[in-house]
């Protein structure tokens, strides 16, 4: 026989059958550091680069405190080095056909199976998150995304033929992220052509790791860069010409600076913030399924930040208990350790929520904790915070990662207040076996994501984004590759940033118009007045503005809005918005016919007053009737809506709905009085939305004309029309907290206020930066772009199975 | 509290109030077989506990006194000596829960226990009391079902009575949950999943249901009722995700031969292989272990 090894503890565990260590073996990771003597530049071009005189942030192990490694961080040089090599990357990478990416990408799939062990254990040692759920989870969903995402690139040409590749794409990533976030977005930045410099926190090797991973295979080494440094060198990275894109995910208030600070820089912004969850558990759910999900919704590492947990009142006991209990059995430690269900998410997040749960307590909330947690400083016990009232100061506040805060609904209709009355959007779950109820509460909560019955399931194919404060970019999908294209044909847009734009005085006050001489109408005037909930109505400020004709003759009146007209706009349009968002398509899509059939017959009178503004006949008809054209073409295309992606894995539909964006305000361009005006609101009509329009500054009367028409055909308060100076208007709409998007169509300094003002609730925004667009042609007058913008997708997911 | 279970009242609004959500429940067992309980001592010991829940069972048609013979042997020293040594638990007296054979054999089995000098119980459902519930729950209602089972019930006295749910042929898993409670309500000592011949054998989501509706009836009633798993759980590492199992849904209180039994037969070899690595550092061949 041969020799025992004696193991004197079996006998003690024998009889308190606990658990043990799981120890991850974690050599790989700390020879691959070794490799690079513990020193981590960035990885730009296919190299490492170790810069000379760089400030080093050193970094240490989350539990041990053991120094792991140096990363050097970027300075602006760096960043416009990365930057230089991205744009030469694209020039080729751009121009390669799909299949050849496709090729690449499935090359980088079959590179990341080869190395699991080190990403795994790497990704681990360096976030403190459990080893288990980075191998089991994070590591299979990178190679799935890799593997959709060449499929995408594979039939680009088919399925994509009318868009291009953005550019060089700049990623910034938060110090609390997982390389998953990465991967989300440089997948289908790759897939669609676009070439990556990506700004990570200095603490977190496995992008690096990824970048050279990529670099080794590709005969285009700069299409992804990963550079170490702080946030703060966003705009540095945007201000190197070629940044056409900028993608953010972190905190709210970060991503709100960030906003606020590439205002005008040029490239679009797309935002993913907050990490909060909602779970919505009624008196019909499974409530021990529903308990899992909690677990998974917030006390585990699936999950990226806390959760809200709204219980009907009927099983608050039930499910409490059930929860408690449930807590203290999870097992928190070393992420290194393969059995335990939390790790640590480092100092900062520890503080983070042992001042959350300070803040409640003093609130009066009770705070419940439980586990199996090391007593030392970055663990932090699962917690369960319940009694806390919503009017609270700390009960608005993002609940931080590992918190639970519970309270009770009564119905239904109750909770989806409850739930909708934050200012956070991106996903939740709803546990109900009722099919209508679960259904009814999947549809009409406001997030990007919705589980029926289940908690946090992700797939490539599935797009996630947010609505609200949450941000309105998405990953994933089809609304994934949107992201990084842009119509073919349409030039990227040059910067329009002015250094002395005062944000304070923008359209701050109206110049006071005088009377002109008396008016001189070939044609029946307008009724004079705001067109806001459904009639004409007088301005606030009971003043009014010349309108001039080519020659210079006054042409006619309009009424001079302000901030008043504004707020009754959007209140009156707030009153439209529920009910035309649950018409059926058919009756949204005859109304937009109708309107076609009332301009065509005003026909006569709209080209006399185009020919005013100085159009010829023959243009001047071509406008209306391409007007027509276009209310007809939106009003077809209403029924094909939404479609249901195949999800590996998953018993049942996952439903990709396009749901409207509630009030969305317009603000028209000058240029194609008409035209431009049907253009942008028959896409928002289309898709459902109520809207607050401001016509041609120079020419509104057009637009009074058509509104004549909407009095009789639209629900009131469906289309608002609000004339009067475009920038003060435009100041009012961009500052409004209670606008869901924001589209405008003016100056290059207006286009910068209202990117920086939309900063308050986050509001998409699209702005034209002051260039000319030109309506008249189908790519940028009424292209899928404008339907992409009119509404935004939300994932229901519908588990199935008995 | 046995008697405080057969008084109370059939709670029927509980039973049709039960809710339980399929695809959830297999995200569950899915997360619970993936996670890797214990490596090392733990492993050892946990799987030393494991052969103490054994039920070990042989019921084949062509069982004869010799090889019912072994299994009682082996039921007595179901780990080689030198390895419990080795692990300085020779002397905790390691048997398997129960011997598990056909009525024919109960005698062979009961004879050869005493020559062991052991009194490891010899189990065979069939002896006393055997029967056969409605198999059609829906065609009869719960109710009905029940007062059949309870029979049963004060049909075996003292007797401990447990009550096979045949889980596979009870069309969803919130049925499941229905007829343990059932069972639980009509005064059942012992849950089991199947017979451990049937198509559809232990399966994990049946038992986190099961597991649940013990936990609850134990919540309403006080009374603690145990669960057995036959059939398909042949690895030391299937045993070691069914010990987790139970642990995390019904605590460890429930980890015990009392409240909780694996049938199996060839289990316990799988076991010894693994204990002999941990113990020698190497694989085994077959012919160093004995044979049950």
């Amino acid at each position: 026989m041969a020799a025992t090894r004696v193991e004197p503890r079996a006998r003690e565990i024998f009889s308190t059958l606990e658990y043990g260590p799981v120890p991850e073996s974690h050599a790989c990771a700390l020879a691959w550091l070794d490799t690079h003597d513990r020193l981590l530049g960035h990885y730009v071009n296919g190299k490492w680069q170790k810069p000379e005189h760089r400030n080093a942030a050193s970094c240490q192990d989350p539990v041990t405190g053991e120094n792991l490694a140096t990363f050097l961080q970027a300075q602006e040089k760096d960043v416009g080095a990365a930057v230089q090599a991205a744009r030469t990357a694209f020039e080729s990478w751009s121009q390669l056909p799909g299949t050849t990416r496709a090729q690449y990408l499935t090359r980088l799939a079959k590179m990341i199976q080869k190395h699991l062990r080190l990403l795994w254990t790497l990704e681990s040692l360096f976030t403190g998150r459990a080893v288990r759920e980075i191998r089991d989870g994070d590591i299979p969903l990178a190679q799935q995304l890799l593997q959709y995402h060449a499929i995408q690139a594979h039939i680009q040409e088919e399925a994509l033929a009318d868009w291009e590749p953005m550019g060089v794409v700049g990623l910034i990533l938060p110090p609390t992220f997982s390389f998953m976030d990465m991967m989300w977005r440089v997948c289908p930045a790759l897939a669609v052509g676009c070439t990556v410099v990506a700004l990570v926190p200095p603490s977190s090797p496995t992008p690096l790791l990824l970048a050279q991973l990529a670099g080794e295979l590709s005969p285009f080494p700069g299409i992804l860069n990963v550079l170490s440094g702080p946030t703060s060198l966003a705009p540095a990275l945007v201000s190197w010409p070629g940044v056409q894109k900028v993608v953010f995910c972190g905190a709210v208030e970060e991503g709100r600076a960030l906003r606020r600070s590439l205002a005008g820089k040029g490239a679009t912004l797309g935002l993913a913030l907050g990490t909060e969850s909602l779970l919505l558990l009624t008196d019909s759910a499974d409530v021990d399924s529903a308990v899992e999900g909690v677990v998974d919704a917030a006390w585990s590492d699936r999950s990226p930040g806390g959760l809200r947990l709204l219980i009907q009142e009927s099983v608050w006991d039930e499910a409490v208990r059930r929860l408690q209990g449930r807590m203290g059995r999870l097992r928190s430690g070393r992420g290194l350790d393969g059995a335990v269900d939390m790790g640590t998410r480092g100092a900062a997040a520890h503080d983070l929520a042992q001042c959350y749960v300070r803040e409640a307590q003093s609130q009066g909330g009770e705070v419940f904790q439980a586990g199996d947690i090391p007593s030392n400083n970055p663990f932090f016990p699962p917690t369960l915070i319940s009694g806390l009232p919503p009017a609270a100061p700390c009960f608005q506040a993002e609940v931080p990662w590992p918190v639970v805060m519970a309270f009770p609904f009564r119905t239904a209709k109750e909770a989806l207040a409850l739930a909708n009355g934050t200012p956070r959007g991106g996903s939740a779950s709803v546990w109900s076996e009722r099919l209508g109820q679960a259904l009814e509460l999947g549809y009409r909560l406001l997030a990007g994501t919705v589980w029926i019955n289940a908690h946090g399931l992700q797939d490539p194919a599935v797009p996630i984004g947010g609505c609200k404060e949450s941000g309105s970019s998405w990953h994933g999908g089809p609304d994934g590759l949107y992201e990084y294209l842009r119509p073919l044909g349409t030039p990227p847009q040059p910067p329009y940033f002015c250094e002395s734009l005062n944000y304070d005085t923008f359209g701050l006050a109206v110049p006071s118009t005088l009377p002109a001489e008396l008016e001189i109408g070939s044609s029946p005037e307008p009724p004079y007045g705001l067109f806001v909930g459904g009639r004409f109505q007088a301005p606030g400020a009971r003043s009014s503005r010349p309108i001039q004709d080519s020659s210079g003759n006054l042409h006619g009146y309009v009424a001079e809005g302000g901030a008043k007209d504004i707020r009754g706009a959007v209140e009156a349009a707030h009153q439209a918005a529920p009910g035309w968002a649950v018409q059926s398509p058919a009756s949204r899509a005859s109304l937009l016919w109708a309107l076609a059939a009332a301009l065509e017959r005003r026909t006569p009178a709209l080209v006399s007053r185009l020919e005013r503004q100085g159009a010829e006949l023959k243009a001047a008809r071509a406008e209306v009737e391409l007007s027509v054209r276009r209310l007809r073409k939106w009003g077809a295309q209403v029924q094909a809506q939404g479609h249901t992606p195949q999800v590996a894995g998953l018993k049942g539909p996952v439903l990709r709905l396009r749901e409207p964006l509630g009030v969305l305000a317009i603000v028209c361009p000058n240029e194609w009085p008409l035209l431009a005006f049907v253009s942008l609101l028959a896409p928002a009509l289309a898709h459902g939305n109520a809207v607050v329009l401001v016509p041609s500054e120079t020419c509104p009367l057009l637009a009074l004309e058509v509104c004549q028409d909407m009095a009789s055909l639209c629900p009131a308060g469906l289309v608002n029309v609000v004339t009067g100076d475009r920038d003060h208007l435009t100041r009012c709409l961009a500052l409004h907290q209670d606008i869901q998007a924001l589209w405008y169509f003016g100056s290059a300094q207006g286009s910068q206020f209202v990117e920086w003002a939309s900063a308050g609730n986050l509001k998409p925004v699209w702005v034209n930066g002051g260039s000319l667009r030109a309506w008249d042609q189908q790519t940028e007058g009424a292209g899928p772009e404008l339907g992409l913008r009119a509404a935004r997708t939300k994932a229901l997911w519908v588990p199935m199975g008995d | 509290s046995l008697c405080r279970a057969l008084l109370s009242p059939p709670d029927l609004s509980w039973i049709s109030r039960a809710q339980v959500n399929q695809p959830a429940v297999l995200r569950r067992a899915e997360q619970v077989q993936a996670r890797q309980a214990v490596k090392k001592a733990w492993q050892a010991a946990w799987l030393l506990k494991a052969v103490t829940f054994i039920d070990l069972t042989t019921l084949s048609g062509d069982d004869t006194s010799s090889n019912v013979q072994r299994l009682c042997y082996k039921a007595k020293y179901p780990i080689r000596e030198d390895l419990l040594k080795a692990l300085n638990m020779h002397d905790k007296g390691i048997t398997t829960a129960a011997v598990c054979v056909y009525p024919a054999r109960v005698c062979d089995a009961v004879k050869a226990l005493k020559a062991a000098g052991c009194d490891i119980p010899v189990a065979s459902g069939e002896t006393r009391g055997y029967g056969r519930c409605h198999p059609n729950p829906h065609g009869i209602g719960w109710e009905h079902l029940q007062k059949e089972i309870r029979q049963f019930r004060k049909a075996s006295g003292d007797a401990r009575v447990k009550t096979i749910l045949a889980t596979g042929e009870l069309g969803s898993l919130t049925n499941v949950y229905k007829a343990s409670l059932v069972a639980m309500m009509a005064g059942s000592d012992f849950i089991k999943t199947s017979t451990g011949k049937e198509t559809v054998n232990a399966t994990l989501p049946v038992a986190i249901v099961m597991l649940r509706a013990i936990r609850d009836f134990f919540w309403k009633t006080g009374t603690k009722v145990g669960f057995k798993p036959a059939g398909g759980i042949r690895t030391a590492k299937d045993a070691l995700v069914w010990l987790s199992l139970v642990k995390e849904e019904l605590g460890d209180e429930w980890l015990t031969p009392e409240l909780f039994r694996i049938g199996a037969s060839s289990l316990l070899s799988d076991i010894e292989r693994q204990i002999y690595h941990h113990v020698t550092g190497r694989y085994a061949a077959y012919h160093d272990l004995p044979m049950s």
